[in-house]
């Protein structure tokens, strides 16, 4: 990527203009500074104790003695913690100086000037350290707004005693899992087969695209001017959730399921099958989650379609570290992403808290692997982003969740589905409609 | 006391009664469904089928609220901006509803639409220029921060409701009052207050309310910890993919204990408001 | 008032000091002015706080909607006199329809909280004992932080652990996707609100009912006027102002849902639940589309003034804006 830095230096100006373009300044700030003051904005990661943010920020300044991170405790919410941050940034504040923030979010935010761009502060090297994908992920207009911090991949679960009792190998194939998940549920051993997000929310989008991708396809051009998920392979992935419904391997009150419901129905022994964030193997394996299948649970990659790439493709989901355009203390914000995203930080994340590491290396490393059979396989999975390279990605997201959301609940047919969401995608990109 | 034999009315009463019986258990079964859910281990609260009464009782949850989320902190400071934004609002929307109610001022009916409009307006669109102009003063992360434009928003509402009730009383009690020589706060105080309470009553409630579930303008304006109100504490509880049933119901329960306190201690007050309402002519 | 006799000399200041009290009409103008200052002084206080924090974010919040907004990191910037974001609304497809349900959601809600709250204040004005339980027991839904009680009722909606799923299943009708289903969620929704909102109307109408005097009813019952008659005939009628009152701010609420669906629903299934304020939320925050969000906001008040100016207009006696 471009590293001609067009950076001005934002964190110095006082004036209300906007950060336009210009001159380009010096990376001085590229990790050198050793004191300061910092303000760290992140919602909570995990719900157990320690908490992550805390032990983190503690080994930080244990390195970096002279520089103070305060934590500020966001939302859980992820558009409540967009929310709040866009009307603390755009009112000018200088605080947070650094924030956690969605792995969708860098084209809105870059477009609008909510976080600042981050090449010019670090070598390329830095950047090849992380995993393929991920910084690509936090790119727009050639330029990195966010630091990859950890990160988040869907996952097939299974309950390995029920296909033990039917004599059933692991689904390769998506057709396989619709095929055994429907046979388990008139069989009378489980009340729901397979069960994933199907609300009407952004988690739809991302069991989409794993579906889109795993059947060759993409969602949008390269210009991200068109939408491209009336295709062929457009067809095939929504044809196959909807007839995950018809068929009765997936209960019809998946269009209201959100990570929490489709994970507590897979806890409580409810379903045989679910898709969910590697968190859900620590979940289902904590018997006070609730969890009733504590020692009955196996995780693999995604299965894909016969005839296409082995495994499916897996979403990408995660956070990322920003820096507040307005933040007094650069110097020191570069010092700390710089930090956390170490493999020092990285593995606390990975062995002490089990989150995936954005780090290759970390990622690869054998303590990391040995942590839970999630991370175990980590490196197996064929990965595919959102759509979210242009400032209108929630649009494009609502169009592709909402009359997806639609199809499943049986309001509308897999191609009239397809064909709204398509049309409505391109008035989103060419205009800005409401 | 009143001595009534109204067969008519009993009659109706009783079939309203019944009615209302009903309403009753439908405002208070979800009530106890969210106190027993507050009361059962954590992981019990995501029981399928659900337990219609906590077993085994457990106090966790709580635990976890005070404790892990600091939620007391969070109540101190609702508590705080809550009171002093009803006081101001009661003060101050007494002087104005007497005014806009009683005394000939021209443009009155302007002036009370104009407010209908500002109570109107969609807080959304209001809260990021006020956070720049909350920034420029200097005041954010404060109480002031919330006190202030609380007391401005609800303020509007108050002074309706009590100009309302103020219109109420018979014109002859204040100009006694007047030829007597008082001046017109007195008025307000001894004559005025006493008649009104009900409506004193309504308007502090409302706006006591308001201000403890208000949401959108805590979140902006107090992002620091120490400020922070106890709608944007509960926003922290839980994960990016875990809603906390048991600690939020916990949280509530413990949030509602003002409020009955208040209704409790003015009850007081209302019915002193209804037994002289009842003697006057 | 009354036109004044002789007193050729205009306006100025009264003078009470000579031996001649000045004619009865000029005194009256006189203490009526007193009065007036009076009045705004009295007001002043409100007036000026209110004026001095809603003026200016009221105001630019409609210059956003009418300019060109492009939101960057050091705040907005308003360029043009445009009325885009004006056109972009109303032809917007979701616009129309959370119109459609703002309203319809208003008209049904605060309909039958009317009812039902009148009902429990007339029930509440008649209990001697109790009555201080009763209206804490009303009070607590009502107190409730909105968010909480979307929560509680995700919590009882919920497919898997809720407890209608579970009393449905044991009826043995199913399993009802309530909020996944376009029907059922707003339905839900509406539940929710009334269960929340109805002890507000009560309160309000309670205190209408006890300034009502105690003779009005002796008097009708020597009349020999019986239950209902003396309802309709005194009651209702000297309770309408109040009654016009509750509806007048339970309507200027329901326009501006946002918390209930915003954790129960987040406007869906699709859109089916999103109100305006929500929708204006989204345009705002979420698409980062200020001027439009700007124009759903500013709209959505106006409708709601002119709705208001409307309502007073028909009710002006009962509203209570005697001179």
């Amino acid at each position: 990527m471009g590293v001609t830095a067009v950076l001005t230096a934002a964190a110095c100006s006082s004036s209300p203009s906007s950060s336009a373009s210009g001159t380009a300044s010096a990376p001085a700030a590229s990790g050198s500074a050793t004191s300061g003051n910092i303000t760290w904005w992140a919602s909570p990661i995990t719900t157990t104790s320690p908490d992550p943010r805390t032990v983190l920020i503690s080994a930080f300044e244990k390195v970096y003695p002279n520089i103070q991170v305060h934590l500020q405790s966001a939302p859980t919410d992820t558009d409540t913690n967009r929310a709040s941050l866009i009307t603390t940034i755009s009112g000018g504040a200088s605080s947070p100086d650094v924030y956690m923030g969605d792995v969708i979010w860098p084209a809105q935010f870059g477009h609008s000037g909510l976080a600042t761009p981050l090449s010019s502060y670090f070598p390329s090297s830095y950047w090849s350290s992380f995993a393929p994908g991920l910084v690509q992920g936090a790119t727009y207009k050639g330029q990195v707004y966010g630091a990859p911090f950890f990160e988040d991949q869907g996952f097939l679960y299974y309950r390995k005693d029920l296909l033990a009792k039917e004599h059933m190998a692991v689904p390769a194939t998506w057709q396989q899992l619709e095929t055994d998940a429907a046979t388990l549920v008139h069989k009378g051993l489980v009340k729901y087969g397979y069960v994933w997000q199907g609300g009407s929310y952004e988690g739809l989008t991302c069991n989409f695209m794993e579906y889109l991708g795993s059947a060759g396809g993409t969602a949008l051009n390269a210009n991200d001017t068109k939408a491209t998920l009336d295709s062929a392979a457009g067809t095939q992935a929504a044809n196959f959730m909807h007839s995950l419904i018809t068929s009765g391997a997936t209960p019809s009150a998946v269009t209201t399921f959100q990570e929490a419901q489709s994970m507590s129905a897979f806890a409580t022994g409810q379903a045989a099958f679910l898709r969910n964030w590697d968190y859900g193997w620590s979940y289902s394996q904590t018997a006070s989650s609730p969890s009733s299948v504590v020692g009955k649970v196996g995780v693999t990659p995604l299965p894909s379609f016969s005839g296409q790439p082995s495994p499916g493709t897996s979403n990408i989901g995660g956070w990322n570290l920003y820096i507040n355009p307005h933040s007094k203390n650069t110097a020191a914000d570069v010092t700390f992403i710089k930090w956390m995203t170490s493999p020092a930080a990285q593995t606390i994340l990975g062995t002490q808290f089990s989150e995936i590491p954005t780090v290759q290396s970390v990622r690869n490393s054998a303590a990391v692997k040995a942590q839970n059979p999630v991370l175990a396989i980590v490196g197996q999975t064929r990965l595919i982003p959102r759509p979210a390279q242009t400032p209108q990605y929630a649009k494009v997201s609502q169009a592709i969740y909402t009359n997806i959301n639609s199809m499943l609940s049986g309001s509308t047919s897999p191609s009239g589905a397809l064909s709204a969401a398509s049309s409505q995608i391109d008035s989103a990109l060419s205009s800005s409609g409401l | 006391m009143r001595n009534r034999s109204r067969h008519g009315w009993r009659r109706v009463v009783n079939g309203i009664n019944l009615a209302v019986l009903v309403v009753c258990l439908f405002i208070a079964l979800p009530l106890y469904w969210m106190v027993a859910s507050a009361f059962k281990t954590p992981a019990n609260v995501g029981a399928s089928p659900p337990q219609y009464f906590p077993h085994p009782l457990s106090v966790q949850n709580f635990t976890v609220a005070f404790s892990q989320n600091t939620f007391g902190h969070y109540i101190i400071n609702s508590v705080i901006v809550a009171v002093v934004a009803t006081a101001l609002v009661l003060v101050l929307g007494t002087l104005a509803g007497y005014a806009l109610g009683r005394l000939p001022m021209r443009g009155k009916f302007t002036v009370l639409v104009v407010l209908l409009m500002i109570s109107v307006f969609p807080a959304i669109a209001v809260v990021v220029p006020l956070y720049a102009l909350l920034r420029d003063i200097g005041w954010l992360n404060s109480y002031q921060a919330l006190i202030i434009p609380y007391t401005a928003f609800y303020l509007p509402f108050a002074i309706w409701i009590l100009r309302n009730y103020f219109l109420a009383i018979p014109r002859e009690m204040e100009e006694s009052a007047r030829i007597d020589g008082a001046s017109p706060l007195r008025t307000i105080w001894s004559v005025i207050l006493p008649q009104a309470w009900p409506g004193l009553f309504t308007a502090g409630i409302f706006t006591f309310t308001a201000c403890w579930t208000e949401f959108l303008m805590a979140l902006s304006f107090n992002v620091s910890n120490d400020y922070r109100t106890i709608p944007v504490g509960v926003a922290l509880f839980g994960s990016q993919f875990t809603v906390p049933y048991g600690t939020l119901f916990a949280a509530s329960v413990v949030a509602v204990v003002p409020i009955a306190i208040l209704v409790l201690i003015f009850r007081r007050s209302v019915v002193s408001g209804l037994t002289a309402g009842a003697v006057k002519g | 008032m009354s036109t004044p006799s002789v007193a050729p000399a205009p306006g100025g200041g009264v003078d009470v000091s000579g031996p001649a009290a000045p004619p009865p009409a000029r005194r009256y103008d006189v203490f009526r002015r007193q009065q007036a200052r009076l009045g705004w002084g009295l007001s002043a206080p409100a007036l000026i706080l209110i004026a001095a924090v809603t003026i200016f974010p009221i105001g630019y919040a409609i210059a956003m909607s009418v300019s060109n907004v492009s939101a960057t990191g050091s705040g907005f910037t308003l360029s043009g006199l445009t009325g885009s974001n004006y056109s972009i609304m109303f032809h917007a497809a979701q616009w129309r329809y959370a119109l459609f349900f703002t309203v319809f959601y208003t008209v049904v809600t605060v309909a039958v909280e009317v009812v039902i709250g009148t009902l429990v204040a007339l029930v509440l004005e008649r209990l001697t004992a109790g009555r201080g339980w009763m209206m804490a027991l009303l009070l607590i839904p009502w107190s409730m932080i909105t968010v909480i009680n979307a929560e509680l009722w995700a919590y009882i909606y919920n497919p898997t652990y809720g407890v209608i799923d579970d009393i449905f299943s044991r009826i043995g009708l199913g399993s009802p996707v309530i909020l996944g289903t376009r029907v059922p969620a707003i339905a839900a929704l509406m539940v929710a609100d009334i269960w929340k909102t109805t002890p507000f109307v009560a309160i309000i109408v309670l205190a209408g009912l006890v300034m009502i005097p105690r003779d009005y009813y002796e008097a009708a019952e020597v009349d020999g006027a019986s239950g209902w008659t003396a309802f309709w005939r005194i009651t209702f009628p000297l309770l309408r102002p109040t009654i016009a009152l509750a509806v007048l701010f339970r309507v200027l609420q329901a326009f501006g849902l946002f918390d209930l669906p915003f954790v129960l629903t987040s406007g869906g299934p699709g859109y089916s639940t999103q109100p305006l304020a929500i929708l204006a939320y989204n345009a705002m925050f979420r698409d980062l589309d200020f001027g439009p969000g700007a124009a759903v906001a500013t709209s959505t008040a106006l409708l709601v003034v002119v709705g208001c100016l409307i309502f007073l207009r028909v009710f002006r006696a009962q509203a209570g804006t005697e001179v």
